[in-house]
């Protein structure tokens, strides 16, 4: 009986989704000609926007170098990442819980002097921004005038259920629904909060980012 | 005990001067030890018990890869090398093996930044709709 009212209905619909426009119930009629546009002689005034760029092509990661000016530039260009990986200057930017978990990162048991990430109290030393926390409407403006502070080139790493989308309290009336509404962000590391081996994981997940970074090259290439 | 003169010119005599140079990236120590096992991806790994080494630090891996990442290492020789366990993997009696309904076919590691990086994408329905504006034809 079921499997006999299913297949009722089931062809029900089957006959609803083929029937011709003439058929069309007359509370759909005004959609019937944008429903059936292959049909329906107005489709000409709306014309399909189907986009013709390539979408099979390497991503710039996995371009080889080509000729001698390419090799000189992939070396330069591995000299400034091996020095920006190794100079990892975050600015402390703990505004929560997560920061706890961001100060156990500089204890002993993680050690994150053995990765030359060395806490900064000045944005204008640091590279990185270590979003750590609820980011609340009150603190949004300071956040944004340190990054603004911080020379180029610089990271942001946000770390946390709050600072990438509001965690618990992204219903709240006084809370910032991720930070990435207020600066631009390089890593997300979920978790509430994140251990300090997630946020050390973020950390060579940013070294991998800045070691895929081709800045001469590019430069050399938009010439 | 901690790194000495002494133990590090005598674990590069023992392991050679290739594998000190990957130590240095990796560990940043001179450790020698009995290799327990290689997982599928190829790393391998290592332990040593009977020379003092510090608490926690007898067991360690050599990754294959230069640019090495956590996620190739196998599940259960990650829990082996965080003393999770104490019988490394391939040391298991067949029912001691976990058998999965659905077994992984290889090691597959964090693919962000490549091409196998993961794109999320949204399965709800979208709760705004495009307006497109249709105007009336001029019946005058």
């Amino acid at each position: 009986m079921i499997r006999r009212v299913l297949t009722s209905r089931s062809a029900a619909a089957a006959s609803y989704l083929l029937s011709p426009p003439s058929t069309v119930p007359a509370i759909l009629a005004p959609y019937a000609s944008r429903a059936l546009s292959t049909t329906s002689p107005s489709s000409a005034k709306v014309p399909a926007v189907r986009s013709t760029l390539p979408t099979d092509y390497p991503l710039p990661s996995q371009q080889k170098p080509q000729n001698v000016i390419d090799y000189a530039m992939t070396t330069l260009d591995a000299i400034a990442n091996w020095a920006r990986q190794g100079s990892f200057w975050p600015m402390t930017f703990g505004l929560a819980c997560c920061a706890v978990e961001m100060m156990h990162l500089s204890g002993p048991r993680y050690d994150q002097d053995r990765v030359g990430i060395i806490f900064r109290a000045s944005p204008r030393q640091s590279d990185i921004m270590i979003v750590a926390g609820t980011l609340t409407n009150k603190m949004a403006p300071a956040l944004r005038q340190v990054y603004d502070q911080m020379p180029e080139p610089r990271w942001v790493i946000s770390m946390g259920s709050c600072a990438n989308g509001g965690g618990y309290y992204h219903y709240s009336y006084s809370v910032v629904r991720g930070c990435d509404r207020i600066v631009p962000v390089d890593v997300y590391v979920p978790g509430c909060p994140p251990t300090s081996e997630a946020l050390m994981y973020g950390v060579l997940q940013l070294q991998k980012k800045m070691r895929l970074q081709k800045i001469t090259r590019l430069w050399y290439r938009s010439r | 005990m901690s790194s000495s003169l002494i133990r590090v010119i005598r674990n590069i005599r023992r392991v050679g001067l290739k594998d000190y140079f990957r130590q240095l990236n990796a560990i940043g120590d001179t450790k020698y030890g009995r290799l327990v096992g290689v997982d599928r991806y190829g790393n391998k790994f290592f332990e040593n018990t009977t020379e003092d080494e510090i608490h926690m630090r007898t067991r360690w891996v050599q990754y294959k890869e230069w640019y090495y990442d956590v996620s190739q290492i196998e599940p259960g020789w990650h829990g082996w090398l965080g003393y999770l366990v104490d019988t490394p993997p391939n040391q298991l009696s067949p029912e001691q093996k976990t058998v999965r309904k659905y077994p992984t076919p290889e090691v597959v590691p964090n693919g962000t930044g490549t091409r196998n990086a993961y794109v999320p994408y949204s399965t709800v329905k979208p709760k705004v709709s495009m307006w497109s504006p249709t105007v009336k034809e001029r019946t005058a």
